[in-house]
């Protein structure tokens, strides 16, 4: 063990130092410096005739924590002083004669130096690469120890800022370049500056100082301080310090950028659907809960922690282009009456057939709104309220389960005759396009209190070939009131719900009284939904 | 401009840097909606962006000759019609055909031509096809989904016969500020594939050692330090697919099916420490299969991803450094024009795709692309100063020169794993030569 002034010297054995300051051989005190040479040439020595390891320039570097050109001037060393009995290989670098625009770098072994050297040009440099104590046939056995090496530097925990990962010992310095010590999970990805002009070094976050910092000047920055200096390993340390409160500083400007990521993580409809957002969010919303009140459709990948964070940041760029802020409405807060527009006229044609690629929504929050509706009155101001979130409900449920839908599709039409006062919900009304079997569902529970009721599963297929599995309610009692419907009329296609027929009866005596039954109809058909809802929701995906 | 010359400070030489703005929203699918449409509308937002070009240009080209479409066509009577050109080739193979040797775990073999002198070019617009004869359209030269603007007649048999035909032509380009400058190398490598048994890691790690400035001498590592850009453009990894039968893997199996991958993340470490690196998915690596590629994702590189300096790209990659704009894909595009269409070479078909303005016409008909509803992203809007093209086999470069004036770089970057050759372009001066290297010792 050597140990001088200033220098510290880690040898022998192959356990790799974490820490470590480069060694320089100062040509200064050049007694210094043979004897430390001395050590580590007598560490070659063994490493290469006892263990016949392969002791190339980068092996010896990290080893010792020597710059790469120091290695290579030791391997030079050696080669002159011990080079007895041991193989060298060169790498000769330059332009090849034969082919002026090819610029080669070969590797040749101390035999055949002379001979490839002619291929060269006169300007090509000879350089040492390794000494071993014979030529493998194989070149890439020259590689294996290196990689090895390489690899238990690799697998260092993510903290420690080792030779491999902050390239301290070549030749060539740049004090741009930030690596993220912090948790690896935790960063986001990759997103920077689209379309600023920035050097390679920007354009990186660290999350975990702050939610989505990007650094996009930070080059900038950096660019002014130029100080690093080049004979200690701690620059690359320093330099990341340094982006700290680097990056405090940029905040401003990252807002400009962030906004355009935020545009860019936006949700998959590309037209701006809100209801497109809407279901995508839904699903969403199970991961990122109330923390980002509008999530993107990219729930499903693996971004989705990361964009929601970022949502936070961009929710109001997003809501610009959105005009529809339902996301608060599904945090359980049901109760609360609140205006709700919904722009349906083209949605509905859109996303009709609209591959919903998300998943479906977790059963609790239908649940949550389930309970809701159990406690109806038969006030207007709670149907409008129920009107409402039915409504909000509704892109949620906008998949192949066309019970739900159409449950909630037909409370809306029955809106439309109840609340013709709300201001609100007329916007709605007046947007909602012609959906399937609206009578049908209206009628299903007209009578929601008779106990001749049975919910049963169906399956049928619709008119548009699809297979639709619904849950109905089997009885006389179902109603089928006509004359409410008669703006629907023309909207329901042909619907083959054997119940419907039963439901005509009622129709006549409900509509007798027609502002109240309104109401007691939108009561009853409530009610009637919020039981098969209520109950069939869990014996339905028990079934299931 | 934040650059700093190579001067030497206590013997140590800084990197350059070079202002980087990628431009790649376009390439993104984040934001597309799919809703099991097929093709017929990004086909149709094809002929609509290129129709509109097109008529502009046919002022200067034969202002006299009456426009119409298809359905207007008038037996004998000149005109020019403006549509997409479809061939019909004999020998295109099927997609069942195709999909069952897709289900294998072996690759594909490499197809060959699917050329046949039957071949015919049919134009359509929207309003329907004809089938078009002459001499001037030769099929050989064209490919199903160009856009070109023909000048002739219908003949009697309801054929129509060419006179004379114009493509949109390389758009027009950004010119560059002449300044002396200093030499700024960009390093382009593809067809690394790692993890397969044609690759020569010891090939690649020189070349790491050599880009971050290990290797060489002090003249060596001052022309390294030059360096301020790695593009990899794609098939960086060969995933043993030969595992890969349906079943659940066990760990050794799951083990061996990460090495290569892991491996190539501990080499971009290394990289992405000294240098800012570009990484492009390609044909056989862990991405999409359909254009545009993905970019990579991050976990697939969990150590290399921690760097500011590390970017994954998609393919196609259309970024701007300094003020030179580049523009390459990993090689689908062109490989799929070598399989219907015929050239001299491969720098031809670059020349051609950039003369349709078009960098991938053959998508989505042979070559698989994402259903757009509403834009064509691989429409080439301004002319690139370079133009790449990765996974070749064996590297090519050309300067071809517009008709305003522009100048592009063409550029085909061959296999490292095969050739161990990679490329370096000088962005000052856009020369460009090959970094070859050599491990035969013996």
């Amino acid at each position: 063990m050597f140990s001088a002034e200033g220098k510290l010297f880690i040898g022998f054995g192959s356990s790799l130092p974490l820490f470590g300051c480069e060694i320089r051989l100062p040509h200064a005190d050049p007694n210094m410096a043979e004897i430390e040479t001395l050590g580590i040439l007598d560490e070659i020595q063994s490493l290469v005739s006892d263990k016949l390891q392969v002791v190339s320039y980068k092996w010896l570097s990290r080893n010792f924590l020597v710059s790469s050109n120091d290695a290579k001037r030791l391997l030079q060393d050696f080669v002159e002083k011990r080079g007895t009995g041991v193989e060298v290989v060169y790498t000769l670098s330059g332009w090849l004669k034969t082919d002026p625009s090819v610029y080669h770098i070969r590797l040749v072994s101390k035999p055949k130096l002379t001979e490839v050297k002619q291929e060269f040009d006169e300007n090509c440099s000879v350089q040492i690469y390794s000494v071993q104590a014979c030529l493998p046939k194989d070149p890439a056995v020259l590689w294996n120890a290196e990689f090895v090496q390489a690899e238990e530097l690799f697998k260092q925990p993510h903290e420690v800022n080792n030779c491999l990962r902050d390239n301290r010992f070549c030749g060539i310095l740049n004090s741009f370049v930030k690596r993220n010590a912090e948790e690896a999970n935790g960063t986001t990805s990759v997103l920077p500056v689209k379309t600023t002009g920035t050097s390679g070094s920007s354009g990186y976050t660290l999350a975990n100082q702050s939610p989505t910092i990007p650094q996009p000047q930070q080059k900038k920055i950096q660019g002014t301080s130029p100080n690093v200096t080049l004979q200690s390993p701690n620059v690359v340390k320093d330099v990341k310090n340094e982006s700290k409160p680097a990056e405090n500083k940029l905040k401003v400007p990252q807002l400009t950028v962030n906004t355009k990521k935020g545009e860019t993580d936006k949700n998959s409809s590309g037209t701006g659907g809100a209801l497109a957002n809407m279901w995508g969010r839904a699903s969403a919303k199970s991961k990122a809960e109330c923390a980002s009140a509008k999530t993107n459709g990219i729930s499903n990948s693996a971004d989705a922690q990361i964009c929601a964070r970022e949502e936070i940041e961009h929710e109001s760029s997003d809501d610009e282009g959105q005009g529809v802020n339902v996301r608060r409405s599904y945090n359980g807060e049901v109760g609360r009456k609140r205006r709700v527009v919904f722009d349906f006229s083209d949605e509905e044609d859109e996303f009709k057939d609209a591959v919903n690629l998300a998943s479906p929504d977790p059963p609790k929050k239908k649940s949550m709104l389930d309970s809701k509706r159990s406690s109806y009155s038969s006030d207007i101001e709670k149907s409008k309220l129920n009107f409402e979130e039915e409504k909000e409900d509704k892109p949620n449920f906008k998949h192949r389960k066309e019970t739900d839908r159409k449950s909630k599709e037909e409370n809306l039409a029955f809106g439309n005759h109840n609340n013709m006062n709300s201001s609100s919900s007329e916007k709605v009304i007046n947007q909602v396009p012609a959906v399937d079997t609206i009578a049908k569902d209206k009628t299903r529970d007209a009578a929601p209190n008779s106990p001749k009721r049975k919910k049963v599963l169906k399956t049928r297929i619709d008119e548009r070939g699809r297979e639709v599995t619904e849950v109905v309610w089997e009885g006389e009692e179902e109603t089928k009131p006509e004359s409410d419907t008669t703006k629907k009329a023309d909207n329901i296609p042909a619907s083959n719900n054997s119940n419907r027929p039963s439901a005509v009866k009622k129709s006549p005596a409900v509509t007798a009284n027609a502002p109240l039954n309104q109401v007691g109809k939108t009561g009853s058909k409530k009610a009637g939904n919020k039981d098969p809802k209520q109950g069939n929701i869990l014996s339905f995906f028990k079934r299931v | 401009m934040e650059t700093e010359d190579s001067s030497s400070e206590n013997g140590l030489l800084h990197r350059k840097q070079a202002l980087y703005s990628s431009l790649d929203s376009c390439f993104e699918i984040q934001k597309e909606m799919y809703r099991g449409q097929q093709y017929s509308q990004i086909y149709f937002a094809r002929l609509h962006l290129m129709r509109t070009l097109l008529y502009s240009l046919l002022p200067n080209w034969k202002p006299h000759i009456h426009v119409c479409t298809v359905i207007g066509l008038e037996e004998g009577k000149e005109c020019i019609i403006v549509g997409t050109l479809y061939k019909h080739m004999k020998l295109k193979p099927s997609i069942l055909e195709e999909y069952s040797k897709e289900r294998s775990a072996t690759p594909l073999v490499r197809p060959h031509n699917f050329m046949h002198p039957d071949d015919h070019l049919i134009l359509e617009d929207e309003s329907g096809r004809i089938k078009v004869c002459g001499d001037v359209l030769l099929p050989s030269v064209y490919v199903t989904g160009v856009v070109v603007a023909l000048h002739g007649k219908e003949t009697g048999t309801g054929d129509f016969w060419v006179e004379d035909v114009m493509e949109a032509g390389i758009p027009h380009q950004i010119e560059r500020p002449i300044k002396s400058g200093e030499d700024k190398y960009v390093i382009f490598v593809s067809g690394l594939d790692i993890g397969s048994s044609t690759s020569n890691p010891l090939k690649f790690q020189l070349l790491v050692d050599h880009i971050t400035g290990h290797l060489g001498d002090k003249k060596e590592q001052s022309i390294a330090a030059k360096i301020v850009r790695v593009i990899i453009a794609g098939n960086s990894v060969e995933i043993p697919r030969g595992l890969l039968n349906g079943q659940n893997l066990g760990s050794k199996d799951q083990f061996t099916l990460s090495e290569p991958i892991k491996e190539l993340d501990i080499q971009l470490t290394q990289i992405a420490a000294g240098i800012p690196v570009d990484i492009m998915p390609g044909p056989n690596d862990p991405a999409n299969f359909s254009l545009p590629q993905q970019p990579l994702h991050r976990c697939l590189f969990p150590s290399s991803s921690a760097y500011n300096t590390f970017r994954s790209c998609p393919n196609p990659h259309l970024f701007q450094l300094d003020d030179v704009s580049l523009l390459g894909t990993s090689g689908q595009n062109i490989d799929d024009l070598e399989k219907y269409s015929d050239a001299n070479d491969k720098l031809e078909f670059l020349e051609r795709t950039l003369r349709w303005r078009h960098v991938a016409p053959t998508a989505p008909n042979t070559l698989g692309c994402y259903p757009f509803t509403d834009r064509d992203p691989f429409f080439v809007e301004t002319c690139p100063h370079v133009y790449f093209v990765g996974n070749q086999e064996k590297y090519e470069t050309r300067l071809i020169k517009g008709a305003e004036g522009q100048i592009v770089r063409l550029i085909c970057i061959p296999r490292f794993s095969e050739t161990g050759v990679a490329v370096v372009l000088n962005l000052r001066n856009l020369e460009c030569h090959a970094l070859s290297f050599g491990t035969e010792f013996g």
